[in-house]
């Protein structure tokens, strides 16, 4: 069967501007109090949430900076806290960064994939050595080293065998 | 056909679940939100599937999972996961959940393996 993606692409738009609207809210909650549990937690379901519906539409630009904010906000909620103020700032060139893909997606167009050094930096365990500047120079960080996603459920990994847990 | 309890925070993953499984003749008796109106709609309905994301507001999917099966043990859920989780997977089947459906969805896959639970279940 086929899904009529044209009316996702509808929703899509209308979740995801709210979704960026609760990340931009609770960055600025963040601004103001780095621990903001429920700040953090807020982040972290919306960049899921845009994450998961990109996917299904093959928005691979959305769905793969999205993800990487997913990864380092799993990470904040781990820690119980934003780490630095770059960490932050980074939070919030990627949150520009989605709103530019998802303008695109609103005007008919592709987005445009996210700088690398952007995805490469969000991906990095902490922001420490996230300033600006490694942007503006477009240095890349080693990308091999590192952590990236751990994927070994596939998209269409469907109906596991956990035969050990299975009744 | 089966009676289905749909629990995502995305509209647009509740919508897509309700568009590929009630063309197979099941019923949508219910959408939750949350983890806690998924508790709360299970034991208000009684449906015979839940799909149940694991990534909601107010309470997750894996603890919404828990409190429904330590009180209806023969409960049929299905876990909607993404990419990354598979931790979570393995912990919402340890607690009794039957199976998984991956985001994004494939919807033959997700046909199949709610009909593949709903004959073991029977």
């Amino acid at each position: 069967m086929s899904l009529d993606m044209a009316k996702y692409r509808s929703i899509f738009l209308e979740e995801a501007t709210d979704h960026l609207g609760e990340i931009s809210r609770a960055l600025f909650e963040l601004e103001k109090e780095m621990a903001n549990a429920e700040a953090i937690d807020t982040l972290f379901r919306m960049a899921h949430s845009i994450k998961s519906m990109a996917a299904s539409l093959g928005y691979d630009a959305v769905a793969d900076l999205s993800h990487r904010m997913e990864d380092r906000m799993e990470g904040i909620r781990a820690g119980g806290r934003v780490r630095s103020q770059d960490e932050l700032a980074l939070l919030f060139r990627a949150l520009e960064a989605l709103e530019a893909m998802v303008e695109a997606v609103s005007n008919e167009e592709d987005p445009t994939p996210a700088d690398e050094a952007l995805l490469a930096l969000l991906g990095k365990e902490t922001a420490e050595a996230a300033p600006s500047e490694t942007l503006s120079d477009g240095s890349v960080p080693d990308a091999e080293s590192q952590p990236g996603p751990s994927v070994p459920i596939q998209p269409d990994r469907v109906g596991g065998e956990p035969k050990k847990v299975r009744r | 056909m089966a009676r289905v309890l749909i629990a995502d925070d995305a509209s647009f993953m509740r919508q897509m679940i309700r568009e590929i499984i009630e063309p197979e003749g099941h019923e949508v008796v219910g959408e939750a939100t949350n983890g806690i109106e998924a508790v709360d709609l299970f034991n208000e309905l009684s449906p015979d599937l839940v799909t149940m994301d694991i990534v909601m507001p107010k309470r997750s999917g894996i603890d919404a999972v828990k409190t429904i099966l330590a009180e209806h043990p023969t409960a049929c859920v299905v876990m909607c996961s993404a990419l990354g989780q598979e931790t979570l997977v393995m912990e919402a089947l340890q607690a009794g959940a039957r199976d998984f459906i991956v985001k994004p969805f494939k919807p033959d896959s997700v046909i199949a393996t709610i009909a593949k639970v709903l004959e073991k279940g029977e």
